[in-house]
């Protein structure tokens, strides 16, 4: 039922705080971002993580993005952007705490719309993490199009980490 | 269905990283804070906020809990729990940023549990926070009883939910 190579990425709502150059220390005014109009035309590396702030997520997934999104811009994609069912206050405050300026787009999927579209929601509950929490994947989106799957099978970080994604761009 | 003064506090569990003054910047292991327990015998300043990292919480809301948390415990506060329906892992980042340190303890309620059990729940779908949070408020819990509850009307303001509301119904 996941998303696969092949497939048209779904259209939703996702939301976010804007990265302001000229006020970096602020917290701007949210936005929608629709996915199809977002990415239409558009080369986009997506990947999703289970939590903002958390050991793995900010430890071991995150920071390779923040080492290569300007190399895998390099490589053709237009936008590389991080999605996770926490808040876009939560996600813009944890993409200011690696400096990501607009390299990478934090992008909020509270609603847990994008996950259910892409058959990729868990259920954090029992650890206390409340009932919508991302997997923990990457897609490589081409005008709207799969490219590319790496949803991570096991804990860590592997086919969803940037090194993986950037080879295949 | 909401909770009124003259209540007891609803039994849940809570999560939290306790803060380490040894190593501030280190994430802990994550606790269990059981209401029940944790609150027994003590008297609680519970602080509930819609979002950790939102301009109002951080801006008008908790600072002025911070300055004044000595001020708060000489008038026989124990302890002041912040609680969001955030997750903890969040809430203790949050707690960095805010400066907290060991003054207020930052508990997650990502389950909904609290809100559910308090009826203070709140769904802030549309403004992209997700459909159970917590709604603006203020508790002082009396060895586990409600005895001042204090909510905002409108959950983007701080008015009666205010630190220094709170010290004066203390």
């Amino acid at each position: 039922m996941a998303i696969k190579i092949g497939d048209i990425f779904p259209d939703t709502v996702l939301t976010y705080v804007p990265y302001d150059a000229k006020n970096p220390e602020a917290c701007g005014l949210p936005q929608q971002l629709k996915t199809h109009e977002a990415f239409r035309g558009k080369k986009v590396v997506l990947f999703a993580v289970p939590g903002a702030f958390t050991p793995t997520c900010s430890e071991e997934h995150m920071p390779g993005y923040v080492r290569l999104a300007g190399d895998m811009k390099s490589k053709g994609a237009d936008i590389v952007a991080c999605v996770a069912s926490n808040d876009q206050f939560v996600m813009h405050a944890w993409g200011k705490s690696y400096s990501v300026k607009d390299d990478i787009l934090m992008l909020s999927d509270a609603n847990g719309e994008l996950g259910s579209a892409l058959g990729l929601v868990n259920d954090g509950s029992a650890r206390r993490m409340g009932p919508i929490r991302l997997a923990r994947f990457a897609l490589i989106i081409d005008d709207l199009k799969v490219i590319y799957v790496g949803i991570e099978p096991a804990p860590g970080v592997s086919v969803s980490g940037a090194p993986a994604v950037l080879a295949k761009l | 269905m909401t909770i009124k003064v003259g209540d007891e506090f609803p039994e849940v569990q809570l999560k939290y990283v306790p803060y380490d003054a040894a190593a501030p910047n280190a994430c802990k292991g994550p606790q269990l804070l059981d209401t029940k327990k944790a609150f027994s015998g003590k008297k609680v300043v519970l602080i509930g906020v819609p979002g950790a990292f939102s301009p109002t919480c951080s801006v008008q809301h908790i600072p002025p809990y911070v300055a004044k948390a000595d001020e708060l415990k000489a008038k026989g506060v124990d302890l002041i729990v912040c609680v969001s329906g955030n997750d903890f892992f969040v809430m203790e980042a949050w707690g960095k940023q805010e400066k907290v340190t060991d003054k207020i303890l930052m508990a997650g309620d990502a389950n909904g549990d609290l809100g559910r059990a308090t009826g203070l729940s709140i769904d802030l779908s549309k403004a992209g926070l997700g459909a159970v949070r917590l709604t603006r408020f203020v508790a002082i819990i009396d060895n586990g009883k409600v005895a001042h509850l204090a909510v905002e009307p409108d959950p983007t303001e701080v008015t009666v939910t205010g630190a220094d509301k709170t010290l004066s119904a203390l």
